[in-house]
């Protein structure tokens, strides 16, 4: 009697203590809220969106006419490029693929392979998808998700491969206008982004975004990436890892001359469930009740037949 | 070897997975608990996203309880009229437990609540069985018999409304308790991803005076349905039951239970809840460490999975 007293306190107990730990973090959660910073756009919002190839090129042309080659009458060069695959199967068995980016910078100039006139930057970029970014602090004593921000859009995935380091490939100004290195990947937070966050925060955020991206291996630089292999021929291939998100990949390979984008050229690599896979995947998301059943009749099998062969094996 | 999971999204090692099924089995088959509160947490640990490793865990449940229950129901130890009053209040607290996983989820605070829950149960059930089984290895050593414990005293529980007549427990009590037990094993076990055995069973004999004769097999009923049914609901509302995973732990499990029961044999059993209680404790102080101690990064990343919702 004594012990039963004991343990039916003692799970009262439990729940109680429980509740009151559960309303500590609810009191917290509604101070963070209250503590709401005004919203402001950590970036200039897509409203003047980045002149991209036309533009630039225009730009680079008025800005810096190409010195040291001489000959006005050559045609201009410009780069082609395709992907090894242009989809890829994700099945059961899918631990990640290679991809192979290859291409020609056509009337090239340059003499060989090491000449290094030209620069190639490669950027391979995700769907964007929406995503919540949560902070932790300590409050007394347990670590708590406190903040959130939103973001509306983030690429899944975003791989830089380039001939040299970008900054030595051009200028910052360049790389922003094209989205091209993690800095300047586009994040747009949600409108009213919730809790209460300063916009030196939300640039935290971001950064934070793009770190932890990158330790799941989604988000990946590599500054040599990409090798001439010939006057005109170069190649660079990327490790697409096993979680990478399935959806399109937006390849846009950037030819680079003095800093400027002389050429740029898309492709697209297709990331698509197929197999059984596929079929599992819909069947969960598009009949999640009759996916419930199926499960536990899955389970309710396993049980009755493990219950058959103890039978069979006492026997 | 690999394999793709298609709702987790991630390819594991099916070896690893196996094995963490059979070394659950293993412990669940010898101290006869349904495991769900080592599996879950292992998950977690090893990286599956906690909302999945709960939904799922909850199919893998249904795996383990079914060749239970129907062994119990043969030996007619299910008291079907108990089981039926303790599921209705487990299918109601599952539907809460569900809704309550989905609000969670969107507010970012399911995985601190669920830590908070395992932390809290595991670590107060662990420390009574701790006292409990060293009381009895003691009284053992010392030669006096353990007590018994003999139903049929009258508590508070028993002066409720609502009486109903328990034939196969001998039992003629109001139907509140049994209700609110079963709502609160349901809920538990759709937030922790457990069947709940470990609070239903002391909760049947304390409180309930259920005989232990008939404890084990009735709350292996209502963990089978409520189990299932939270798994459909999982299914449906959060969309976090991963069938492969599930399959690869069924297999594991079911084999290594077969081992484990053997071993349990040659156990005592004050020396069993000994170290079933240690096991508990360890889990506990493992997930309370993971709530206090300094995050390696404080800031975390997830993408909304369904939608709004």
């Amino acid at each position: 009697m004594r012990l039963s007293r004991r343990v039916v306190k003692g799970i009262l107990g439990a729940i109680l203590v429980f509740a009151g730990l559960a309303m500590l973090a609810g009191f917290e959660m509604a101070e963070a809220q209250r503590r709401q910073a005004p919203a402001l756009p950590v970036r200039p919002p897509a409203s003047a969106p980045a002149p991209k190839e036309g533009g630039a090129v225009a730009q680079a042309e008025r800005q810096q006419p190409p010195q040291p080659v001489p000959a006005d009458t050559a045609p201009r060069e410009s780069v082609q490029a395709d992907v090894s695959s242009r989809s890829v199967a994700v099945t059961s068995s899918f631990t990640g693929t290679e991809i192979v980016v290859f291409g020609a910078v056509d009337h090239s100039r340059q003499s060989t392979a090491e000449s290094g006139l030209y620069d190639i930057v490669i950027v391979l970029e995700g769907t964007p998808t929406r995503l919540v970014a949560r902070r932790k602090s300590n409050v007394a004593g347990i670590w708590i998700n406190t903040h959130s921000i939103t973001f509306e859009s983030v690429p899944s995935y975003y791989a830089i491969l380039s001939t040299r380091p970008l900054n030595d490939v051009t200028n910052p100004l360049v790389l922003r206008e094209n989205d091209i290195g993690f800095e300047y990947v586009r994040m747009t937070p949600v409108q009213g982004w919730e809790t209460g966050v300063t916009t030196a925060e939300l640039q935290e955020f971001a950064e934070a975004v793009v770190r932890l991206k990158q330790k799941d291996g989604l988000y990946v630089q590599e500054e040599y990436g990409v090798v001439f292999i010939g006057r005109s021929l170069f190649r660079a291939s990327v490790n697409l890892p096993a979680n990478v998100p399935v959806g399109p990949l937006d390849v846009r390979v950037y030819l680079f001359r003095n800093g400027q984008i002389i050429s740029t050229y898309t492709a697209r690599v297709r990331l698509e469930r197929e197999g059984l896979e596929l079929w599992l995947h819909n069947f969960a998301f598009r009949r999640p009740l009759l996916y419930g059943i199926f499960t536990v009749t899955i389970a309710v099998g396993a049980g009755l037949l493990a219950s058959a062969a103890m039978k069979r094996g006492a026997r | 070897m690999n394999i793709y999971l298609p709702i987790a999204e991630m390819s594991v090692n099916i070896f690893l997975f196996l094995g963490m099924g059979g070394a659950v089995g293993f412990l669940s088959g010898m101290f006869g608990i349904g495991g769900g509160f080592l599996m879950t947490p292992l998950l977690i640990f090893s990286g599956v996203p906690a909302a999945v490793a709960v939904g799922t865990e909850a199919a893998q449940i249904v795996a383990s309880s079914v060749s239970g229950a129907i062994a119990q129901w043969r030996r007619n130890n299910v008291d079907i009229k108990m089981g039926t009053v303790l599921l209705a209040g487990g299918l109601v607290g599952s539907l809460l437990g569900v809704e309550a996983v989905k609000l969670l989820r969107r507010i970012g605070q399911f995985e601190l609540f669920v830590s908070l829950a395992y932390v809290t149960f595991l670590g107060v059930i662990g420390v009574l069985m701790l006292m409990e089984s060293i009381n009895a290895m003691h009284k053992v050593r010392t030669g006096k018999p353990a007590s018994v414990k003999r139903p049929g005293q009258h508590i508070w529980v028993h002066k409720m409304p609502l009486k109903m007549r328990f034939h196969r427990s001998k039992l003629y009590i109001s139907a509140i308790p049994p209700l609110a037990i079963g709502m609160v094993v349901g809920l538990l076990g759709a937030i922790m991803g457990v069947g709940g055995g470990f609070i239903m069973v002391p909760a049947m004999i304390y409180l309930l005076r259920v005989p232990t004769s008939v404890v084990v097999g009735t709350s292996l009923f209502q963990i089978v349905f409520v189990t299932g049914f939270t798994t459909i609901l999982h299914a449906t509302e959060n969309k976090t039951v991963d069938v492969v995973l599930a399959i690869l732990l069924m297999i594991g499990g079911v084999i290594g239970a077969q081992f484990g029961a053997v071993a349990g044999q040659k156990l005592k059993g004050e020396q069993l809840r000994f170290l079933l209680a240690g096991l508990v404790l360890l889990v506990s102080v493992r997930i309370g460490w993971g709530l206090v101690a300094t995050p390696i990064d404080e800031y975390s990343i997830s993408s909304i999975v369904g939608g709004r919702s």
